[in-house]
């Protein structure tokens, strides 16, 4: 047994001890030192952006996400683009006129050239068409009505021609990026010029990293910023907490929780704008006729249930606005006509009348988790909501990547109600209401209608006003469309949610547009 | 050795098969459509069918593990859906990301959690020994997602010496390497000081400090050299374990890894990188227990690698020769 240690003295054991903690000290506080100095702050001429979804490519022909626009139109661009009041801006073009029932006419400015110092032609944006075109699983092919065919005049100047006037083009040109015909494919690129205010000088696809430095050789006012840095936080927890570090400048998609509580971080701005998507509790529709769901009259009850102020402030805390309408009623055309009601007794006395007693109706409810924010809350505050009008609900959630389109088309499962919500990119309620409402039998036989949403009547006006040329009319007959839609009670309840991005306020004249993006050549950067 | 390695090497390579079939069977038999998680928003039957041929996921799961089978022979493990670039060097780009990780959290843990568990092992039922005990639990009790977002809050955000997020320079690596460390700190040092303590009482140590073996001695050559298997198979089976990806580390820290690389895979029903994916963690792994049956002998003298047509498995213990000839 060995000794027990009582003495005090400094023995040969603690010296070497002590000189083992200094030596070590002395070999690893450099190292710690140099770790702990840079915390990855942005440097003076750099804006850092944290994006919760990874850029794989620059380029928008399979899918165009929020957070992406931004940094795409800083490399790529279009020959318009969608401005802050949701009207198209000329951007490659100079000119883009309607000049005939079925014919634009578009003139590139002059000087515009790629940040390798080749031009930019007509034949390139005949290309980009084409391969947006070839593209499988294209998220514009169901914008447009028909692809435009180019003839070009002169090595500026070209004509894009349907065989049905499309009186919208110029809005829907804005998703086409212009990339060199020769480099072009019908896939996403991965790599090549762009005609934007920034070069991408480094990437890395593992991190989903990318550099942006100023195009020197840009035809426009050069950008503000020298240098952009893309990051890929998908967490959302870390993107705050990277924001309140000052790690990064700006960070998109928050949910409300995070917004508020940015909101009260110094040195922090939260910048809100009403978005361009629908978030909604939307009806099945490929109901017999003898069930509950397919009478109108059940339909508007069981939206005179909803407390949608409760579901606005309570649970999505002031996030989004109540929708005035079937579509956002800020999309050009878009009327905010109409407007949910909460009157529980109503809805109770309008279910009765309709043979439809406590107890007697069950829903379904389906949804995939991230949907919109606060999903799960707001989909068990329904189902509460549902239950005070006497109706029981049973909640079935998806995971990502989950079996929910194949629900959806009613080859699964049987559901009754879906939160879901419907995107327009290009601006226009023409683009909502062709997706969700423009069903047809033929389109039906395939159950690629919007839930089984098909009204030939309504379908009708739709494609009238859609191929309108005289704006007024045009206006009228999208009024008219969105009336009868409103009329049929597609929804239980809907909302539009806010494109919210919080940024530092050394970052400065950022525009957060309805796309949730913003321009990244305009926006400035102070000091901290 | 030859032998053992060249039938260790076998049976290494039936494993990667059998695991890789077994994940490429799960992945057709699990719900979800690859097609409608790659198509933009609302896709037509027809943009189904089309991206669905284009991804050869029309043929029947016998072709298609016909064409993986054929693609694995020359390395080509497909074309990623999402990514659209080879799966094997999507995985690739990601994994010195992770391999960084796992060495750093692994060196951590054995320089901090061998010397406090040998510390508490000899200074068992003493109140500082019920102090560390206390600590170790402490750190096994608090899970990696919570002590991550304290550790950020703290360092990142109170005191901002660390970067919050990804690996933009080597301090990114110190926030995620302690989260990973407390947990395995007090799980590894919990095991050295059971290891330790049992060795410490054996009669080989009585026998040795009888004939006037110094302490130091006693622990470090003895009782250490005797609880070193046990220890480096943890130590060796942890390190493995964060080969595959530390999932939540990874989120929490927007770390670059195969794990969370693994995680948007499944999300967007990816087959190519998710099977990439398994085979490069499931092929480090199995490298990683090889070296691992390896040092086995280099520890500890008495152990031989199998040898013999008899000793199936491996590594195999010789009869003890006395630890104090």
């Amino acid at each position: 047994m060995t000794a027990p240690r009582t003495s005090r003295e400094i023995s040969r054991r603690s010296l070497f001890r002590l000189g083992g903690v200094v030596g070590a000290g002395l070999a690893f506080g450099p190292a710690l030192a140099a770790c702990a100095g840079p915390t990855g702050t942005p440097g003076p001429g750099t804006l850092t952006m944290a994006l919760n979804r990874s850029l794989v490519s620059l380029d928008n022909k399979l899918n165009q996400f929020d957070a992406a626009v931004t940094v795409q139109r800083a490399v790529r661009q279009g020959l318009t683009r969608i401005g802050a009041d949701l009207t198209p801006e000329l951007v490659l073009a100079e000119r883009f006129e309607l000049t005939g029932d079925t014919q634009w006419t578009v003139q590139l400015r002059d000087g515009v050239v790629y940040s390798d110092g080749t031009p930019v032609t007509p034949q390139d944006v005949a290309t980009a068409l084409q391969m947006y075109q070839d593209v499988n699983g294209s998220f514009l092919a169901s914008f447009f009505r028909e692809w435009p065919t180019v003839e070009v005049l002169d090595e500026r100047t070209f004509t894009m021609n349907t065989q049905l006037p499309e009186p919208n083009l110029d809005y829907l040109m804005a998703n086409i990026l212009i990339t060199p015909a020769a480099a072009n494919a019908p896939e996403e690129l991965q790599s090549g010029v762009g005609s934007g205010p920034y070069v991408v000088t480094a990437s890395n696809r593992g991190t989903g990293d990318y550099t942006l430095t100023r195009n020197e050789n840009y035809w426009g006012e050069p950008a503000a910023v020298e240098t952009v840095r893309v990051r890929f936080v998908p967490e959302e927890s870390s993107r705050v907490v990277s924001m309140r570090s000052g790690e990064v400048d700006v960070i998109d998609t928050i949910s409300p929780d995070s917004a508020d509580q940015l909101a009260g971080v110094r040195d922090v701005t939260v910048e809100r704008v009403d978005g361009l998507r629908i978030s909604q509790l939307f009806y099945n529709f490929r109901k017999p006729a003898d069930h509950p769901l397919a009478n109108v009259k059940v339909r508007q009850a069981l939206s005179l249930g909803i407390d949608g102020r409760a579901l606005v402030d309570d649970v999505l805390v002031g996030s989004v606005t109540a929708a005035k309408g079937v579509v956002p009623e800020g999309l050009a055309g878009g009327t905010g006509n109409h407007e949910y009601t909460f009157d529980p007794r109503a809805a109770r006395q309008m279910l009765a009348a309709e043979g439809i007693q406590d107890g007697d109706l069950e829903l379904t409810m389906i949804w995939e988790t991230g949907e919109f924010a606060n999903d799960t809350s707001v989909m068990e505050a329904v189902v509460q909501m549902m239950g005070d009008i006497g109706v029981r609900s049973r909640l079935v959630q998806f995971q990502p990547g989950g079996d929910i389109s194949l629900w959806r088309q009613g080859r699964a499962g049987d559901w009754d109600v879906l939160g879901n919500g419907f995107a327009s990119p290009t601006g226009l309620a023409l683009t909502m209401l062709q997706g969700m409402y423009g069903g047809t039998a033929e389109r039906e036989a395939t159950r690629d209608t919007y839930h089984g949403y098909v009204f030939p009547e309504i379908q009708q006006v739709i494609t009238a006003a859609g191929t309108e040329v005289d704006p007024a009319r045009r206006e009228a007959l999208l009024a008219q469309a969105q009336d009868a839609v409103w009329e049929t009670w597609p929804c239980m309840w809907a909302f539009v949610p806010d494109a919210v991005l919080a940024r530092r306020n050394r970052v400065g004249d950022l525009v957060l547009k309805p796309s949730n993006s913003f321009e990244l050549s305009t926006t400035t950067l102070g000091r901290s | 050795m030859a032998t053992y390695i060249a039938k260790r090497v076998g049976q290494s390579v039936l494993t990667l098969f059998l695991t890789i079939t077994t994940v490429f069977v799960l992945l057709r038999l699990a719900p979800g459509d690859p097609a409608a998680a790659y198509a933009g928003p609302n896709p037509t039957t027809e943009d189904l069918e089309r991206i669905r041929a284009q991804f050869g996921l029309d043929d029947s799961i016998l072709v298609q593990y016909g064409t993986f089978l054929k693609g694995l022979v020359t390395g080509d493990l497909g074309t990623s859906f999402s990514f659209q670039a080879p799966a094997l060097d999507v995985v690739l780009e990601r994994l010195p990301y992770t391999i960084t990780l796992a060495v750093s959290a692994i060196v951590v843990t054995a320089l901090v959690a061998i010397p406090l568990g040998v510390w508490m092992a000899r200074r068992a039922d003493t109140a500082k020994e019920f102090g560390a005990n206390l600590l170790t639990i402490t750190g096994q009790s608090m899970p990696d997602f919570w002590s991550g977002i304290m550790l950020l809050t703290v360092f990142a955000v109170v005191v901002p010496v660390f970067p919050a997020s990804g690996f933009t320079s080597w301090g990114g690596l110190v926030l995620p390497t302690l989260t990973i460390a407390i947990l395995q700190i007090a799980l590894i040092s919990r095991m050295v000081r059971r290891e330790m303590s049992t060795n410490m009482a054996a009669p080989y140590l009585t026998v040795a400090r009888s004939r006037g073996v110094g302490e130091r001695a006693l622990t470090w050559r003895y009782a250490m050299t005797n609880s070193a298997i046990p220890v480096l198979t943890a130590l060796g089976t942890r390190f493995a374990a964060m080969l595959n990806g530390v999932v939540v580390v990874e989120v929490v820290f927007a770390w670059p890894g195969v794990g969370s690389l693994v995680v948007r895979a499944l999300e967007t029903r990816d087959y190519p990188l998710i099977q990439a994916t398994v085979l490069v963690t499931a092929a480090l792994t199995v490298l990683v227990q090889l070296l691992i049956d390896l040092a086995y002998p280099l520890l500890d003298p008495r152990v031989r690698l199998a040898k013999t047509a008899k000793q199936k498995t491996a590594p195999a213990v010789a009869a003890p020769e006395g630890a104090l000839a």
